[in-house]
């Protein structure tokens, strides 16, 4: 008999691997003008934005007050991430030689902001399979599909910048490694965890929303026609709403 | 005679009110010329942030996912197909160092067809709930304010008088009201259409919002405050609805 939290643990990780499949897409992206990569961030922004929608109606439902203080720490941890980023040389040598520090920068705060956004999920799917078992494929399948265009969202800022579609897909992956590692302690302390929820996911909504507002929304409007962008974007923004609406 | 007020004309009460409250826009001009730049940026934000997050409070509100997917679909595509035919896609809004007369003139008209889809996203939000329209009318009051700072702004730099400029304003808003009565109205005859034409208010305003009010906000002030004031209006507007529901 396998024990619960290991069946979690299965769960959660299977859902991190289908981020993965976000970069697949890009296989057939060929064009890298700054057109492309500017409709791409505009993709990508729409797809978080959508995605902060959910989140804050998960969030809200446990709880407003609680939702709206996270994600003002979700705001305050971006505003840091990037003052440190402007600052430290490391990380922008680490993600490549030949990337100006503006594109590096977008690039390491778009994995950051998915990763926040994972332990948020993490922490939310371990509390939920609390709720028993059995409907714990249900959960997983759910949390499998909605992960996918989160890797797309991902892909689609790495991949214009010549990042391999490999590792876009490792990327997208490593970001969502939050989830298994932390829906095991969710569902073994899910009493303990309750409260915070609200709280890490309003953490999760602010910390995208404002990266979208901040690095993807500017970037795409310098590069493409606004009319366009506010197109792509609000299409790809409407479609993440009703997916998740649907799930 | 007393008894229960006619919701339409709660609408339009209230659809009045976010129509009026626009001349306190005229207020930062008050004793100047002009204003820096980046007030322009910031307003522009703060009138967008709300737009989006009045946006995600009435996907919420709509029963039927496949009727707010059609209708947003539609509201987007619709709002771009008038940007487009109107040949003002790439109009800036808010340029206080143009002085064509026929410039201010594509703003208040570019000004009124926006206030219009807001007015529909008040009447599609009284037709889901009564009180849901009435926080739709205060939310969109309030962010009428900013809207008319700009336009006041613009109006000043054409040589008009502020008190006509604050006048403008509310004139401007005025298609707000009749939209918000006029939806209402239709929904209330044709229930069924409800959450296809909240579907349409969400997409209008989110094309709005992305299209006239964010790009140019980012050449205004720097975009880490823009993002700042956009968040937190978007926020704020979450966060009232929560309390008021």
């Amino acid at each position: 008999m396998v024990a619960d939290w290991l069946i979690v643990g299965f769960y959660a990780l299977l859902t991190a691997l289908a981020t993965g499949l976000g970069a697949l897409p890009f296989l057939f992206v060929r064009s890298v003008s700054k057109r492309a990569v500017a409709y791409s961030n505009g993709i990508a922004a729409g797809l978080m934005l959508g995605a902060c929608f959910g989140l804050i109606r998960e969030g809200t439902a446990y709880g407003d007050w609680q939702t709206v203080v996270g994600a003002v720490l979700g705001i305050g941890f971006i505003l840091v991430t990037e003052r440190w980023l402007d600052t430290s040389q490391i990380g922008l040598h680490q993600v490549g030689a030949g990337r100006d520090g503006k594109t590096a920068k977008r690039m390491i705060l778009i994995v950051v902001v998915m990763t926040v956004h994972s332990i948020a999920e993490g922490v939310a799917v371990g509390a939920s399979f609390g709720g028993g078992m059995t409907l714990a494929a249900v959960i997983t399948i759910a949390i499998f599909v909605h992960n996918v265009p989160e890797g797309v969202a991902i892909s689609a800022v790495l991949r214009p910048e010549g990042v391999s579609v490999f590792r876009c897909a490792l990327w997208s992956i490593f970001s969502s490694l939050p989830q298994p590692i932390l829906a095991v302690p969710a569902f073994l302390f899910v009493e303990a965890v309750q409260p915070a929820l609200p709280y890490s996911i309003g953490f999760a909504a602010g910390a995208m929303v404002f990266m979208v507002f901040m690095e993807l929304l500017p970037e795409a409007f310098e590069d493409a026609p606004r009319a366009g962008i506010g197109l792509v974007t609000s299409v790809t923004l409407l479609a993440m709403v009703l997916f998740q609406r649907f799930l | 005679m007393t008894g229960p007020i006619d919701p339409i004309l709660v609408v339009l009460a209230y659809g009045a009110v976010a129509a009026g409250v626009s001349m306190a826009g005229a207020l930062p001009l008050v004793g100047r010329e002009s204003l820096p730049i980046r007030w322009l940026g910031w307003a522009n934000a703060l009138a967008g942030g709300m737009m989006i997050g009045a946006a995600y409070v009435l996907s919420v509100h709509a029963d039927s996912t496949i009727d707010l997917g059609l209708g947003a679909l539609a509201g987007i595509l619709f709002i771009h197909w008038v940007h487009s035919r109107a040949g003002m896609a790439e109009l800036e809004l808010d340029q206080v160092d143009r002085g064509e007369s026929v410039y201010a003139y594509q703003v208040l008209f570019m000004g009124a067809l926006h206030a219009g889809w807001e007015g529909m996203a008040i009447g599609a939000a009284a037709a889901v709930e009564l009180r849901f329209g009435i926080f739709m009318a205060l939310a969109l009051a309030v962010h009428n304010i900013p809207e008319g700072t700009i336009l006041c702004a613009v109006l000043r730099a054409q040589g008009v008088t502020l008190p006509s400029a604050a006048v403008l304003a509310v004139a401007v808003n005025v298609p707000q009201v009749l939209f918000g009565v006029a939806t209402y109205a239709v929904l209330v005859a044709a229930p069924v259409a409800v959450p296809t034409v909240v579907g349409f208010a969400v997409g209008a305003l989110l094309d709005l919002m992305l299209v006239e009010l964010l790009p140019q906000s980012y050449r205004q002030a720097g975009k880490v405050s823009i993002a700042l004031v956009a968040a937190v209006a978007m926020g704020l507007v979450v966060l009232m609805e929560g309390i008021f529901s």
